[in-house]
């Protein structure tokens, strides 16, 4: 089932355009990878599809971006209501120098999800269950997020991300800061949170993106060359310059 | 070749050392300045803090101070003591003349009288009785006794009399002259008699400057970082305004003196010479400076909290409240306390707009008259008696003193919470 | 087609040198089955001792081959093109070491052979040989070009082949029944022949392979296999 359906997708930087028409379909709980070489325009991408991009005063997007068959480029779209349904994890673990219990409390708080202090605890903790961070942190949950080690931050920000129980995750190279081990962890947990999450991760690591995504879509200065199944991508891809990327030719 | 690479290694490292020497020496020149400043200060201003007491016998004769036998504490209060005041002084030498008389009364302050009046309310049983009291010594003999005067000048030339030396040499050979610790330094307003000037008023002054001073601008300031930093589009009006602060900055602070007269006085005629006035004033020139600090420490927010927050939707002004400023509060407290320590040492524009008067009461809300501490200086610096030179010294190492502490007190704030947050 | 280079130089060295090793490794099974040929055409036994003598190169190859490919896919990863170059180059050399095997065998063979054979069953057998080493050395080119075209057209010849061999089984069925005397060598000839039409299959495996190199796809259907299958036992 397609969750995600973007049409002829244009954005712009000041005059300098991003992205080029970009359509593309993205499949309900599975991982999508968005690969590509630095400056091709998928972590823009990415960032379009929560309308992050917002926060950028020169840029402009173009074109539908339709999830759930609703234009988010629409006037009537609420951006707050929109985040809360489409999460977003980043290339450096950004935990906030709060509490660990504030970190993952805090999606909850502002949109007014739970109703007590009861159900607040117990949305902490699925959250940080689902992350795979509950055994390591529940006796520190009054501790700062930011004395925990790199991979252990990334996954309390993926346990802030999950705690308003989005429909969409977008990863922005979630593991390029981290080590092979704190990668595997993380990995391992895309593969655990698709069941209930579509989830989209942008990567530099082809082979992660190989490991992690059912689809997987290539950009190429500001263009979507080629996007299709994993394996077919990364077997044997139909584009010529697709190949060459993922073979380390480039350039 | 290969010595040639030798040789501009050498010429390498020895420029280096040259370099360290030369940065050596400049910081052995600021310590040494320093040293010399401090050294000068202490040396000149540690005596202000003692105050020289003659120890004079007083007969509280009841008949002298005009006083019933059983008298209520009204009418101690009423009394006169200025006869038993003169009567104790004379006492000290019985044989002498009117002019010696005269003399004899100018060795203490002129605040005598009270200082023996304290005495008997302190202790109503005394009347009738003698008893030992202790009596502020003249600004002049206070400073002979510190030995800061010189006796060897010419009678003519000094303030002193011989024979009011001969007088004080023996009450000190007496044991009668004591010295203690200046308490009324630090509790009494300023005085034209040095003895008995303090720094209380100009302390007041200074602190409810330093309060209003704060209440205006540091909630402005913050506002306007923040609009500035988080919500104002980036464009050239907003370029435009971010140079004027910075050159308001620059602007010397008599002109913010010149604003405060011409606007707070003549226009909104506030009132003259109040730490009010001074206050806006000093909020004016601060205000650059704490709305500087302000964005910077904003900016030194990273923005990956900022996206966090977005991420999660939550809107720019919780992002802001939420995240942004609490991160930001250390560096921008930091930078207030330091603007606030500037203005504290402030004088041209208090100067300006009348806290320059001479006030001998000590203010009690920031609309009654007062001095500050720099302007205190200003004027004890401009006074001609020898009693005042120890003063300034000492008044400035308190103006130093609460410096210190001021930045002592933005050094751990910043620490803490730096700590705290890495 | 050719390949951009890698960014890296080394890598792009490793991937090249492989590809040579497996040309060299052809061309040293082709050598090895045109001496086996004539050596039992021809009544050779000199070609037949280098034929034995040379396998040893051959499976060294495979060694080699094996290694480089372990390396690359340790160290390498490679990806798309490079990961079906890499994995065909390991199944390809596998096959080609049978196709080395196999050949030194009929040498082993044409050694105890009768020097009078029959010149019919000589000629069928010749004629089946040729066809096979045809066979290879188009299996080779198409790996030298990346013809996905050339590598079908071996892929359906192999039919051709199977027929051949049936023609010369029969041929020998024949030479056996003619006398008792014959066991021993029709014994052998049955193997040889057998071992020809196994050199055919591997080649065909080599081509399918090409065929997946080239095109990233396995070539459908059925393999074509001969009219008569009875005799060689096989479906």
């Amino acid at each position: 089932m397609i969750k995600i359906k973007a049409k002829d997708v244009d954005v712009f930087y000041g005059k300098k355009q991003a992205l080029f028409n970009i359509s593309l379909d993205i499949e309900e709980n599975q991982v999508t990878a968005l690969i590509g070489p630095s400056g091709c325009g998928k972590s823009t991408f990415l960032r379009c599809l929560n309308r992050m991009n917002d926060v950028i005063d020169i840029c402009s997007v173009k074109g539908e971006i339709l999830i759930n068959d609703f234009n988010i480029n629409d006037k009537g779209c609420d951006v707050v209501r929109l985040r809360e349904k489409i999460g977003m994890v980043f290339q450096k673990p950004n935990p906030f120098p709060k509490t660990l219990y504030e970190n993952v409390s805090y999606g909850p708080t502002i949109h007014g999800i739970a109703q007590s202090k009861q159900e607040m605890d117990e949305i902490v903790e699925t959250s940080l269950k689902k992350a795979a961070l509950w055994e390591e942190v529940k006796d520190r949950l009054h501790e700062p997020g930011t004395g925990l080690s790199g991979g252990q931050q990334q996954r309390l920000c993926i346990a802030r991300a999950i705690s308003v129980r989005p429909e969409v995750i977008l990863m922005d190279e979630p593991c390029s800061a981290l080590d092979p081990i704190a990668t595997a962890q993380i990995e391992e947990l895309i593969d655990e949170l698709k069941k209930e999450h579509t989830i989209i991760i942008v990567t530099h690591s082809m082979a992660q993106a190989a490991r992690v995504s059912q689809n997987t879509g290539f950009f190429h200065l500001g263009q979507l060359i080629e996007h299709g199944s994993t394996d077919k991508i990364f077997k044997n891809p139909d584009n010529k310059k697709t190949q060459d990327y993922i073979t380390g030719r480039f350039g | 070749m290969n010595k040639n690479k030798e040789q501009l290694l050498n010429k390498r490292y020895k420029a280096e050392q040259r370099f360290r020497l030369y940065g050596q020496s400049a910081i052995f020149m600021a310590l040494l300045f320093l040293t010399i400043f401090i050294f000068k200060i202490f040396s000149t201003g540690y005596s202000a803090f003692q105050k020289t007491w003659l120890i004079v016998p007083v007969n509280f004769d009841a008949e002298l101070m005009m006083l019933d036998e059983n008298p209520t504490k009204q009418d101690i209060e009423d009394a006169d003591y200025y006869e038993i005041a003169l009567q104790s002084m004379w006492n000290l030498d019985p044989n002498a003349n009117e002019d010696q008389q005269n003399q004899l009364k100018r060795m203490v302050s002129y605040f005598f009288e009270r200082e023996i009046k304290q005495e008997l309310l302190k202790d109503p049983n005394l009347l009738g009785k003698t008893k030992e009291v202790y009596l502020t010594a003249s600004d002049d003999l206070d400073q002979v006794f510190k030995g800061n005067y010189p006796r060897d000048l010419p009678e003519d030339q000094r303030r002193v009399s011989d024979y009011q030396l001969k007088i004080f040499d023996q009450l000190v050979a007496n044991g009668k002259v004591e010295s203690k610790f200046n308490i009324s330094f630090f509790t009494n307003a300023d005085s034209r008699e040095a003895e008995l000037a303090g720094i209380a008023s100009s302390f007041m002054g200074s602190i409810f400057s330093i309060l209003v001073c704060l209440m205006i601008a540091f909630p402005v300031a913050v506002l306007a970082a923040i609009y500035l930093e988080e919500f104002a589009p980036k464009n050239r009006f907003t370029d435009f305004i971010e140079v004027n602060i910075n050159n308001l900055a620059a602007v010397p602070s008599i002109v913010f003196g010149l604003l405060g007269l011409g606007v707070l006085l003549a226009i909104f005629q506030l009132p003259r010479s109040t730490p009010l006035v001074g206050g806006i004033t000093l909020s004016l020139m601060t205000l650059p400076t704490i709305i500087i600090a302000a964005r910077a420490s904003l900016k030194a927010v990273p923005p990956s909290i900022r996206e966090a927050a977005l991420a999660m939707g939550a809107s720019r002004m919780q992002t802001t409240m939420h995240h942004t400023v609490p991160l930001s509060m250390p560096g921008t407290l930091s930078g207030t306390i330091i603007g606030l320590a500037q203005a504290l040492g402030e004088t041209a524009p208090l100067i300006l707009i009348g806290m320059v008067a001479f006030v001998n009461t000590i203010p009690g809300s920031p609309m009654d008259p007062a001095a500050s501490l720099p302007v205190q200086i200003y004027i004890w610096a401009e006074s001609a008696e020898r009693g005042f030179v120890e003063k300034v010294s000492a008044c400035i190492m308190v103006l130093l003193g609460f410096l210190i502490i001021m930045n002592l007190f933005a050094q751990i704030i910043r620490h803490k919470f730096e700590k705290k947050w890495s | 087609m050719p390949e951009a280079p890698h960014t890296v130089k080394s890598y792009e060295e490793e991937l090249k040198n492989l590809n040579a090793n497996i040309i060299k490794m052809g061309s040293s099974c082709e050598e090895a089955l045109g001496k086996a040929i004539q050596a039992i055409t021809t009544r050779n036994s000199d070609f037949a001792e280098a034929v034995i003598n040379d396998d040893e190169k051959i499976d060294k190859y495979e060694t080699l081959i094996e290694q480089q490919v372990v390396n690359l896919i340790a160290l390498r990863q490679p990806m798309a093109i490079d990961l079906r170059e890499t994995v065909t180059a390991l199944k390809m050399s596998s096959d080609l070491e049978r196709i080395g095997d196999l050949a030194k065998n009929i040498s082993k063979r044409t050694l105890l052979l009768n020097e009078n054979l029959p010149k019919n069953l000589v000629d069928t057998l010749n004629r089946v040989s040729t066809s096979v080493q045809k066979q290879l050395k188009s299996t080779l080119d198409a790996y030298l070009e990346r013809s996905a075209p050339m590598a079908v057209n071996v892929w359906e010849g192999d039919e051709q082949i199977d027929d051949l061999t049936n023609l010369c089984m029969q041929e020998v069925i024949k030479y056996l029944k003619e006398n008792e005397k014959n066991l021993e060598d029709g014994t052998h000839l049955l193997f040889v022949t057998k071992n020809i039409e196994r050199i055919g299959d591997h080649t065909t495996n080599v081509a399918e392979q090409i065929f997946y190199l080239v095109k990233g796809e396995y070539l459908e259907g059925d393999r074509p296999k001969g009219t008569v299958p009875i005799v060689t036992g096989e479906k």
